[in-house]
């Protein structure tokens, strides 16, 4: 009787846990990428499925790895739902890899969607988020590429491999970019991806099998943001600066003028420290950059022996770092008054009486806002010959 | 007149168990016990007439042809009358033929022994104590005792006008033979296994432990049987509380046959409902004298190779004695080897159906995509293919150890079908189940201990119906289900996770991982409490 009362009272233990959910992976659509466009009314939701037995296995039959559906509805979700029809499994977005906007969808803010995506249990928000720049999401999710089967990840590993190494894109996540929408220090930005070539035969199967495919997706620069509308575009030089204020260079090359050549340095590491404070009741943001690299290219007759010639090489390596540092607060105060760079936050963290002031006003404030921005910049190694032959071919 | 004298002792009767009755735990089983005793023993004394002894031995034993009956005259004019008795087979017949015939018959009429004048008891003490150059004997008074040591393979000495009887150690019956045992091999190492006979497995500890303090007990279990069981310990190193408590359980067993250490062990193992064994049994040597240096006591059974080991800890069925041959950090490195092939063995079905049906979440998408593409076409749910194939690869494995040698060959070719590739190409299972399930087959035969093995394959099928059931929740559900119950387990008397719960800093040295044996100074702390210093060597230091 005892025993029977205990298992009994262990019974809720195990069915009141919420994890009845099972279902079979041949029963599950993976959805990789998910692209959201403005309709007149609602939204138009593409998604993109991964065609698993197409993928590994051996049991490939020659049709596209992925398969993209689109469907419009009054919100996303019920838009997603009544993919039913056309999707013969549950969609299932634990996978998601990207997520893409359409460049209008942008512009006319993207808080609302981004509730769906904050509210699935589902999504695992490790993916990351981008404007299509120029087009329509559906375009870009409609496009075979090459290496990677899965366009999705072909973006995904893009973004992640271009921040590592070339530094003017931003692998932004779920959870980024609604903080930095709703926070009043610090506005969102988002990476812009666009279609090259001719889109109409990228979405064929045998686009990537051309050696030298017809079309392909390709990462652009920022996208900058106030609050959660699309504002415009930065070029690349604006792009690497915001990087660097933001302390996202992990690498990236740097050509420095030489005698009417360049030469290229490679950062190799590169640190960002922002100091926010206050003098006579203005705000004052104060940059410092440290950044070392090594010589990856040399194309005139400099003789790289000389540690003066270095010295003077360390100045305007630091130089051209700090132009670009400058040159994107300069666009971002002028042009779009939008703090990016999370300055009102730094305010925020070391004066919160002095932000209370602020933040009420904190765009004009940002426009006007004095940054001072010192950068160190070291050579650190030439590579594996010191002078370049240069000198003997011109001789 | 003699039938009056065979009337007495027909009559007499005693008690021979009276062993029993020295338990002082008189709880109703015993009680039911002893009366059941009682009831059997009927027990009668022997006879001062030979003739009527040899006939009654015959008669009782229904004229088995294997028993050898024999009476002769000795002394100078034969005035003696001798029998012996032996079961043919059991005896080493050349010291029957040497020591015993050969001196009662022959060499005592060369002697000048004057017999005439002995009355018969005298004489019975004189061929006890003068003429029996024999290694074993034994004065016996009763018939109980005569069958026993006449079927054990003694040879049974009776004399004409004496109700007393001698016997002679005479066993000797034919041995497999020390070999390389067959359950727990290993590289480095002793190759020599336990036999079928006591006295060899005795011997083969004896050997390895020469220390006064190593005693041995033997008694008999087994009402028809009566199997020798024989317990092995150091007096002084082990505690004497696991011993008296192992001798009264020991002496509590009333059954009517042993014939393995299994039916021992599972009449004195503490839990009853437990898949994890309490008792632990091995073929080598080597590891049973390790174990009673350590404290722990070993039974040997007559008529098998597995000799228990009690107490065991869990810990002991992921040890291998090779670990302590091989060097240390080595053996460390095995020894987690070891412990995470357990649990590979015990979840890696159940973690696959878990995580494919309720928590794709979980996976990397790579993988994801890859399961995916192989789940396919396979018609089945991922639980019911995991089962599937479970099922067959035990039945394989069972099909294995059951076959006869000759066609043993055939079933890794069956085996490879039907757990293959073939089963993939033909649509029935994905092949990750097949890596699965070879993958949960090599872990399991990593066990040093099959007994532990066994546990573990049993609890695999609970943890996949859990999972598929519940899913992770429901893994992890079971898993502290399984360690609240291994908590509640015990060893004669010892908690069966020791050392780790209750976790003793001391015997951390032997647990996972496993120091060099200088710094291994002392004994496991719970289980030998009397003498616990192994010696005092510090590590070897070369001479400066």
């Amino acid at each position: 009787m005892k025993k029977m009362l205990k298992v009994f009272l262990m019974l809720p233990i195990i069915c009141l846990s919420g994890c009845w959910s099972s279902i079979e992976l041949n029963e599950l659509a993976i959805v990789t990428a998910m692209g959201i466009d403005k309709t007149e009314d609602g939204y138009l939701v593409t998604v993109q499925v991964l065609n698993s037995s197409e993928l590994a296995g051996d049991a490939r039959s020659g049709r596209t790895e992925v398969v993209t559906f689109r469907k419009s509805g009054k919100t996303i979700f019920e838009a997603l739902r009544s993919l039913s029809t056309d999707v013969p499994r549950r969609l299932y977005v634990a996978h998601l890899r990207e997520v893409v906007f359409g460049e209008e969808m942008a512009r006319e803010g993207i808080a609302k969607p981004l509730d769906f995506l904050s509210r699935q249990k589902e999504l695992r928000s490790d993916f990351y988020m981008t404007v299509a720049k120029g087009s329509t999401a559906y375009d870009t999710l409609n496009v075979q590429t090459a290496l990677e089967k899965i366009p999705a990840n072909k973006v995904f590993d893009s973004l992640e491999n271009s921040e590592r190494r070339w530094a003017p894109t931003r692998t932004v996540t779920l959870d980024e970019l609604v903080s930095s929408i709703v926070s009043k220090g610090r506005q969102a930005m988002l990476t812009g991806i666009y279609v090259y070539g001719d889109p109409e035969s990228g979405s064929n199967v045998t686009n990537a099998q051309n050696i030298s495919p017809k079309s392909g997706l390709r990462l652009d620069y920022l996208g900058v943001f106030k609050k959660d509308k699309l504002v415009g575009w930065l070029n690349r030089n604006d792009s690497k600066g915001v990087s660097y204020i933001t302390d996202h260079v992990k690498s990236t090359p740097v050509n420095i003028p030489c005698e009417g050549d360049q030469i290229t340095v490679n950062t190799t590491s590169s640190k960002t420290k922002i100091k926010g404070k206050m003098e006579k009741g203005n705000p004052k943001i104060d940059i410092n950059v440290t950044s070392e690299g090594s010589i990856g290219e040399v194309e005139c007759t400099i003789d790289l022996t000389k540690p003066e010639k270095i010295k003077e090489l360390n100045e305007r390596y630091a130089k051209d770092i700090k132009g670009k540092i400058e040159g994107s607060i300069k666009t971002l105060q002028e042009k779009y008054q939008s703090d990016i760079f999370g300055f009102g936050d730094e305010i925020h963290r070391t004066n919160p009486r002095a932000w209370k002031r602020l933040e009420g006003n904190w765009e004009q404030e940002f426009a006007n806002l004095d940054v001072n921005v010192t950068v160190k910049a070291k050579i650190r190694n030439l590579g594996t010959i010191s002078e370049s032959f240069q000198k003997e071919i011109e001789e | 007149m003699k039938n009056k004298k065979q009337q007495e002792y027909l009559n007499q009767s005693g008690n021979p168990n009276s062993s029993k009755s020295k338990n002082q735990n008189q709880n109703p089983v015993q009680a039911q016990n002893q009366s059941k005793d009682s009831k059997k023993h009927q027990t009668k004394l022997i006879s001062s007439d030979l003739q009527f002894n040899l006939d009654h031995i015959k008669k009782t034993l229904g004229n088995s042809s294997d028993i050898v009956t024999r009476d002769f005259q000795a002394g100078k004019n034969g005035q003696i009358k001798l029998g012996i008795v032996y079961t043919d087979g059991l005896t080493d017949s050349i010291s029957i033929q040497d020591l015993i015939l050969d001196t009662l018959m022959v060499e005592i009429r060369n002697s000048d022994l004057d017999v005439a004048v002995l009355n018969p008891s005298d004489c019975f003490e004189m061929i006890k104590s003068h003429t029996l150059p024999i290694g074993g004997i034994e004065e016996i008074t009763d018939y109980q005792k005569l069958f026993n040591h006449v079927l054990s393979g003694d040879t049974m000495l009776l004399m004409d006008g004496s109700p007393k009887g001698i016997a002679l150690g005479s066993r000797d019956w034919v041995d497999r033979g020390v070999q390389e045992p067959s359950s727990q091999t290993v590289v480095r190492g002793p190759k020599d296994g336990f036999t079928e006979t006591l006295r060899t497995n005795t011997a083969l500890i004896r050997r390895r432990i020469k220390d006064p303090n190593l005693w041995l007990e033997t008694k008999q279990i087994g009402e028809r049987t009566q199997t020798d069981v024989a317990i092995m310990y150091l007096k002084g190193v082990a505690n004497d509380k696991t011993v008296s408590e192992l001798q009264s359980r020991l002496n509590r067993i009333n059954i009517d046959a042993i014939l393995e250490s299994g039916y021992i062990e599972e009449l004195i193992q503490d839990e009853v409902y437990t898949p994890f064994p309490t008792v632990y049994n091995t073929e080598r040597p080597d590891a049973v004298a390790a174990a009673i240096l350590e404290g722990r006591i070993a039974i040997l059974v007559d008529g098998t190779p597995f000799v228990l080991i009690v107490p065991a800890l869990m810990v002991h069925f992921f040890q291998s004695s090779e670990d302590y041959y091989q060097r240390a950090d080595i053996a460390t490195l095995i020894r987690v080897l070891r412990y995470l092939s357990f649990f590979l063995a015990l979840l890696t079905p159940s973690l696959y159906v878990a995580v494919s049906t309720f928590h794709q979440e979980m996976l990397p998408t790579p993988l994801l995509i890859s399961l995916a593409s192989q789940r396919e076409g396979v018609p089945f749910p991922a639980f019911v293919e995991a089962m599937i194939m479970e099922v067959v690869f035990e039945i394989l494995r069972e099909a294995g150890v059951r076959m006869p040698r000759a066609i043993g060959s055939s079933i890794s070719i069956v085996g490879a079908l039907v757990i293959g590739q073939a089963a993939v190409e033909a649509g029935f299972v994905s092949a990750t189940m097949v890596i699965i399930v070879s993958l949960t087959a090599i872990c399991s035969f990593v066990f040093p201990a099959n007994s532990m093995a066994m546990a573990f394959r049993m609890l695999r099928f609970l943890f996949m119906i859990l999972a598929a059931t519940f899913g992770l929740y429901g893994i992890i559900l079971g898993l502290i289900v399984m360690v609240l119950h291994l908590n509640s387990l015990r060893s004669f008397g010892l908690p069966y996770l020791a050392p780790n719960a209750p976790f003793i800093l001391q015997d951390q040295k032997d647990n996972i991982i496993r120091l060099p044996h200088w710094s291994l100074l002392k004994r496991p702390r719970l289980i030998s409490k009397n003498d616990t210093d192994r010696g005092d060597v510090s590590s070897p230091k070369p001479p400066r």
